[in-house]
């Protein structure tokens, strides 16, 4: 009788202790939810700014048609493909990366099956060697200060954007020069598929490659006139 | 006699009990722990999502002004658009810039340091440069340029025989590479522990990274040609 009492009073005392402690666990908990609630909401509320942005360059655009001269449209036009600021298509071609389908043996480095931020870059190296002249992955556009970088499973672009393989590298320009620049003896794709690693490189008559969709603003570098 | 053993049994249940729910609380509790990793990794996509809507709400600040300038006669609406074109042509690497910065320069070892060797083991390769232009990316520069190369959306780096290649001019060894961006953050990219800078001595290259209050960049030299890439038609 006793025994049994001794051990509800002990299952009680634990239990509240836990509570009491339980009750600050929980609030962190709920932080992170409202935390990514508010990132969920700024993304909208970033890409609806980034849809504003887009109107308003192509309002500029068809206002600035009268005092325009054709060379100055066409300076502008190209300087906008070269930000990565309008949208493009374009013949070229579909390179697909995925990690390897080999399963390493016991013992390997199972590492060495897994797609780096490297190899990524390579390829993407690669296709600019062969003239390409705008290139996306993942539907993110490339930028001339674009990063990439691994994360655990997943690679970062543009700073904040997190991709998950498969990577679908999109360019657009010569397709014949650009799949045989990869597919060269000894090129990237064959190093590459030595470790098993799954590349595979498609010819495209027409792709898209979508504007950068966040800010650019220069903070420290300034114009020299 | 009785009473010291209904004493112990008593201890010994509490202590039972104790550990029973302990037990039990901790089970149920392991999987409502958040991994402090996802917490942080929320809180740095939040502040970089701030920083990209600051830039776009200033973007569309100065879209609306232009276009505004533009609906009030001929030449307010060429003064805005020769505006516009000289932005983003800074954003496409066509103007020279500076600024704070880095200077990175990269060499081969000096031969006669390599004992009996005729020529160095190791030389610089694109991946190399490549890795260190990456680098520097993540860490926020503005803009780049390789032995004075600017270093554009569409710049290769690449091996060709005994040089190296960007924007499809030759370059060689010693490699310069200028950053614009925060200066320490740019520097600390390369020399923390296990980074690039340590990652290239132990293959045999000098890395010199070296702060500075300004850099000069000069602007892509190139033609742009686009042969194939147009614009989207919307709407």
């Amino acid at each position: 009788m006793l025994a049994v009492f001794g051990l509800i009073l002990g299952i009680m005392l634990a239990y509240q202790f836990r509570v009491t402690r339980e009750i600050q666990r929980i609030e962190s908990v709920q932080t992170v939810k409202d935390l990514a609630i508010q990132v969920d909401q700024m993304k909208k509320d970033r890409d609806a700014l980034q849809a504003r942005v887009d109107t308003l360059r192509a309002r500029l655009d068809s206002a600035a048609v009268g005092p325009l001269t054709p060379e100055m449209k066409d300076e502008l036009e190209k300087a906008k493909v070269e930000a990565g600021i309008s949208e493009l298509i374009g013949p070229g071609v579909e390179v697909t990366l995925n990690d390897s389908n080999i399963s390493p043996r016991p013992g390997e480095n199972p590492n060495l099956y897994v797609l780096h931020d490297e190899d990524v870059l390579r390829v993407l190296n690669e296709i600019k060697a062969a003239g390409a002249e705008a290139i996306s992955i993942n539907g993110q556009r490339l930028l001339a200060t674009t990063e990439v970088r691994c994360t655990g499973p997943t690679i970062v672009l543009n700073k904040n954007k997190r991709l998950a393989p498969p990577y679908v590298i999109t360019a657009i320009g010569d397709p014949d020069t650009l799949e045989s620049s990869l597919k060269m003896k000894g090129g990237v794709a064959e190093a590459l598929q030595f470790w098993g690693i799954q590349v595979s490189v498609k010819k495209m008559t027409q792709v898209t490659i979508p504007a950068y969709s966040g800010g650019i603003k220069f903070e420290y570098a300034k114009a020299v006139i | 006699m009785n009473k010291s053993i209904y004493i112990s049994i008593v201890l010994v249940a509490v202590i039972l009990g104790l550990m029973m729910a302990f037990q039990f609380r901790t089970t149920s509790g392991v999987d409502r722990g958040v991994p402090y990793g996802r917490e942080q990794e929320l809180a740095v996509e939040k502040r970089q999502l701030e920083k990209d809507m600051n830039q776009l709400r200033e973007e569309v600040d100065d879209l609306s002004a232009k276009l505004e300038k533009a609906g009030k006669g001929y030449s307010e609406a060429s003064e805005a658009f020769k505006s516009e074109l000289s932005k983003v042509r800074l954003y496409a690497g066509l103007t020279p810039v500076e600024g704070p910065g880095v200077e990175v320069i990269i060499d081969n070892l000096p031969e006669t340091s390599i004992s009996g060797g005729t020529s160095s083991f190791y030389t610089i390769k694109d991946d190399d440069l490549l890795k260190v232009i990456n680098e520097l990316r993540a860490a926020g520069a503005e803009a780049i340029a390789v032995n004075d190369q600017r270093i554009i959306a569409t710049s290769e780096i690449r091996l060709a025989g005994n040089h190296i290649n960007v924007n499809l001019t030759k370059i060689s060894a010693p490699y310069k590479i200028s950053a614009i961006g925060n200066a320490v953050t740019l520097k600390s990219c390369l020399e923390i522990k296990g980074g690039l800078v340590e990652f290239l001595s132990e293959l045999g290259i000098t890395v010199k990274v070296q702060a500075k209050d300004n850099i000069l960049i000069p602007a892509f030299t190139g033609g742009l040609q686009f042969e194939y890439a147009r614009p989207a038609q919307r709407g």
